[in-house]
């Protein structure tokens, strides 16, 4: 069943289109990210969703429940569509109790003070504040306001819980351990999330899918995985890390099992199976993504069928602490390879470098 | 694209399912609709009549051959009778006063809020009190007393001189044009302060701290970096503080008068009743002609001022640097003390001394009497005038930010049809002096169709109270709001309450303070007026300044020492309530 759903939905701003044509659904339950550069269009998507902004096209619906038709000039206000946000000032009310701001959404719907009690005590148990309930709001520190303005998000079970860039106020220990949590909370709960960020680590770590956007489009949908291992086009690909990008032919192809296909690239200086989403024509140019963390310093003897190789002298070496970063002089090009920080090739040295024909994904060259 | 993004599109299963009673829902949103568009519609009426209908009438009174009210012809006789060579005089005695008082209030503002905001001179936080009290005195009071301060013949300065120095003759005459711009100079320097010390306050440290890396001097610095980045502020309060003293009244009716000096605002109010027969017309035309100076200014304002107004103030709060005076902290702590001493003690003190003595001047023992007090409490016109006074101002203050609070609301916090017409409509009485809107109502009531008893109650004050009052209170409100995020709005939204329940529990429960501090600002204003209000009373709705300024002619010196008495603790109550209570509440905010 899709908790949300959105039908061709579109934000003009005048002649520009904030947001184009975007159709996403997202299951019950599941953790959703909308992830993009700044101005991508994924908080006007989020707020769209909330009610704060009105769709221009399309139409948008929350347990197939139509709350926005741009057609049929049909708009359910935000304070009836029934969702918990959660925003990125966090907007905590600062002139009521952390108990008051938990409890607003209750007392907008006129619960019984014994029920409301119970609930904000709850919802303030799950964000583990409930000793801080009698405090003046702007009391808290940046971490524990986080804490309320979800546990005001989800005090009142709403069928959707809507944040947008939650964690980007907090400092990066924080972050990493706010988001694990609040993960673990979601999935104990089971509530439909939809999470806008620009931070790629944070929407591999948490969501059950991602949503690339850029520019109001929606450049690929897919899980974490398999938006960073196959990713749709050099877009998607550079958005996360910094892959190395080769040039080359395709010389044959071949369909496989899982409905991808492998292709056998013809590049400057070297040979290689790669996988790809599409059928190409012999001849193509494509670009072929390689992680510079899915390579490895190899001997030119231990270079398997399946993997592609590539030989050059060091031009640089830096330390990073938790691995090395390495660029090589290939006929290929410039290659970046991450090996651990404990191997030390010096510059200058000729190294051969290999990947996993499984490790590395062909994209079309556009 | 990819299959990945093919794979969302199933979701057209929704299209079978039929819209949720879109049709009712329509028909309430076309509701909504136009009940959005009355509520515009509604504030432009309202705005409209409290500044664009009495504008109009204005126009219509200086080409009206007689007064408000009577058959009459239309010409330009009004227009062709002010432009006289006596009404050359009268434009440069109001451009020429006005600008030598701005430019010495402007230092000492400069001065003291540098003194009070940058430096470590002792007891700040009470100096800022102290200092800024003159602002909120009605300048009547301190006008009556410095006309008994400074009279040359038995004012209370040129005796205790002539006792000092055995001198026989008078060394301060207040009847002048000194006596003019020394008078607007008092309340004119803490109006500014008010503004400026804040910028001083916002200005963030690392910008000065910088300069003094790159190795300038503390002066040079000032000069160079502080000074600059305040530039835009200080003009616009330059200009701000130069209209205002065209508009002035109290200063050059108490002084300027007597002493056969005139300006604008006191031509218009002599050539209606100062004269035989009021000449309307010929008042109506330079009031018109003052709107016209009033544009120009306003309009180089606005120019100075686009897309830099901000600049410099950032609302952080800042630590800003303070400069250690060592023990000239002494002579800037004296400095301050100096200020308050000369603008508030000297003229309460003179209105303590001169209510106690029969006659004002003659301070000998055997005159020592406690009449005055019994004269005005035994005065029904002054209880009268009181009463008043107190109801047009709880009624004026709350109904004036009522509708600042509105108007702000409309014109930045949504984005309705008819939102900058509001927002500029609010800001039309801006540019009418007092005296101009008086005149202007004046035509307005009597203009009214129908039998509408406005003329001569006490809501033709209030409607003209109202209209001066309003620009002020939107500014009020419109900063109050704009310091919160729409996140908290829209957060309330999100989670259930309706645009009238979060307007309740959110925004009015966030800006409640500066209502406050506005209605306490709008309460003080209306307190203060004299212009419009000796305009537009009548017998059984003056307020306490026109009683004052009537007894003031009478030559009851006493009894108005009385009265400002009582005003001057009523304006120093409410001060102190405001600072004490409403200060403390935005504070934990």
């Amino acid at each position: 069943m899709a908790a949300i759903t959105l039908e061709n939905v579109s934000r003009h701003f005048g002649s520009v289109a904030a947001v184009d044509n975007v159709n996403l659904n997202v299951d019950a339950g599941e953790f959703v990210t909308l992830l993009g550069p700044s101005g991508c269009g994924k908080t006007t998507t989020l707020r769209m969703v909330a009610g704060l902004e009105q769709n221009t096209g399309g139409r948008i619906a929350i347990d197939n429940q139509v709350v926005s038709d741009a057609n049929a000039s049909f708009f359910i206000p935000p304070e009836r569509r029934m969702l918990g946000m959660v925003f990125q000032s966090y907007a905590i009310w600062p002139h009521m109790t952390v108990f008051d701001n938990v409890a607003y959404p209750l007392r907008i719907r006129r619960k019984s003070t014994q029920e409301i009690a119970e609930k904000v005590k709850t919802a303030l148990r799950l964000v583990e504040m409930e000793n801080y309930a009698d405090r003046p709001a702007p009391a808290l520190s940046g971490g524990q306001q986080q804490r309320v303005a979800i546990a005001r998000a989800l005090v009142f079970e709403p069928r959707v819980l809507l944040l947008d860039e939650p964690l980007s106020n907090l400092d990066a220990r924080l972050r990493t351990q706010t988001g694990d949590e609040f993960r673990a909370l979601q999935k104990r709960l089971g509530i439909t999330s939809l999470y806008v960020t620009h931070d790629q680590g944070e929407a591999m770590a948490l969501s059950d899918r991602i949503v690339v956007m850029h520019s109001g489009h929606i450049l690929q949908i897919g899980s974490p995985e398999e938006i960073y291992r196959r990713p749709a086009n050099r877009g998607v690909a550079g958005f996360f890390g910094s892959p190395n990008f080769l040039p080359s032919k395709v010389q044959a192809c071949a369909p496989q099992a899982d409905g991808s296909f492998l292709l056998t690239l013809d590049g400057p200086g070297w040979v290689g199976p790669c996988g790809c989403s599409s059928a190409l024509a012999v001849g193509t140019d494509v670009l072929v993504m390689v992680r510079p963390e899915n390579m490895r310093i190899a001997d030119k003897a231990s270079i398997g069928a399946g993997e592609m190789s590539w030989t050059g002298p060091i031009v640089q070496s830096i330390f990073r602490g938790t691995h090395r970063s390495i660029v090589a002089e290939t006929p290929a090009g410039r290659l970046n390879i991450d090996v651990p920080s404990v191997h030390n090739p010096a510059v200058g040295e000729s190294i051969t470098l290999a990947a996993d024909s499984k490790a590395v994904w062909a994209t079309p060259t556009n | 694209m990819t299959d990945n993004t093919a794979g969302t599109l199933r979701g057209s299963k929704l299209a079978d399912k039929p819209l949720a009673g879109p049709n009712s829902l329509a028909f309430r949103l076309s509701r909504y609709f136009t009940g959005r568009d009355a509520a515009v519609l509604t504030l432009v009426l309202i705005l409209g009549f409290l500044a664009v209908y009495p504008l109009a009438m204005l126009f219509y009174g200086s080409l009206h051959s007689t007064p408000p009210g009577m058959a009459g012809e239309f010409n330009l006789d009004g227009y062709r009778s002010i432009f006289t060579a006596s009404n050359m005089v009268v434009l440069l005695n109001t451009v020429g006063i006005s600008l030598a008082k701005t430019i010495p209030a402007l230092l000492m503002a400069v001065l003291l809020a540098w003194i009070v905001a940058r430096t470590d001179t002792p007891y700040r936080d009470k100096l800022e009190v102290l200092i800024t009290l003159p602002f909120f005195v009605p300048p009547i009071l301190t006008a009556m007393a410095w006309g008994m301060l400074g009279n040359p013949q038995v004012g209370l300065l040129n005796q205790v001189w002539k006792w000092a120095t055995g001198s026989q003759t008078s060394i301060i005459n207040v009847y002048s044009y000194g006596g003019v711009v020394w008078h607007m100079i008092q309340y004119s320097t803490p109006f500014l302060f008010l503004f400026i010390v804040d910028i001083f306050r916002a200005m963030d440290p690392s910008l000065e701290e910088s300069s003094r890396m790159c190795g300038a001097s503390r002066w040079r610095t000032f000069r160079n970096i502080t000074l600059m980045l305040m530039l835009p502020a200080l003009t616009n309060s330059f200009i701000l503080s130069f209209i205002r003293g065209i508009e002035s009244f109290e200063s050059p009716l108490f002084f300027g008068t007597p002493a056969k000096i005139t300006v604008i605002t006191t031509e218009i109010y002599n050539s209606i009743n100062h004269r035989a027969t009021p000449d309307y017309q010929y008042a109506t035309a330079l009031s018109f002609a003052i709107m016209a100076l009033m544009f120009i200014l306003v309009i180089w304002q606005w120019r100075l001022l686009r897309g830099r107004t901000f600049s410099t103030v950032t609302g952080k709060g800042y630590a800003p640097n303070v400069m250690k005076l060592g023990k000239w902290k002494w002579v800037t702590f004296g400095f301050c003390i100096l200020f308050f001493f000369v603008t508030v003690v000297l003229p309460i003190g003179q209105l303590a001394i001169g209510s106690f003595f029969r006659f004002f001047g003659f301070y000998s023992r055997d005159m020592l009497t406690l009449e005055h007090y019994s004269a005005v409490l035994g005065n029904a016109e002054v209880w009268r005038a009181f009463s008043n006074t107190m109801l047009l101002g709880l009624l004026g203050a709350t109904a004036t930010m009522v509708l600042g609070s509105v108007v702000a609301y409309v014109s930045i916090r949504t984005r309705w049809r008819g939102r900058r017409l509001i927002d500029a409509l609010a800001w039309l009485p801006w540019m009418m002096p007092g005296m101009v809107l008086g005149i202007g109502f004046l035509w307005a009531f009597a203009m009214l169709p129908g039998p509408i008893p406005i003329y001569g109650t006490i809501w033709a004050l209030l409607l003209a109270y109202m209209a001066l009052g309003t620009p002020v209170s939107v500014r009020v409100m419109t900063s109050a709001y704009a310091q919160l995020s729409y996140d908290l709005e829209e957060c309330s939204r999100v989670h259930g309450a309706s645009f009238f329940q979060t307007l309740w529990r959110i925004l009015i429960a966030l800006a409640w303070p500066s209502f406050a501090v506005g209605w306490v600002l709008a309460f003080f204003g209306i307190m203060r007026e004299l212009s419009a209000s000796i305009l537009l009373y009548s017998v059984g709705s003056e307020v306490l300044s026109v009683v004052l300024l009537r007894l003031w002619s009478n030559g009851q010196a006493e009894q108005v020492s009385v009265i400002g008495l009582f005003m001057m603790l009523l304006v120093i109550v409410f001060r102190w309530a405001q600072l004490r209570f409403i200060k403390n509440r935005i504070s934990t905010l």
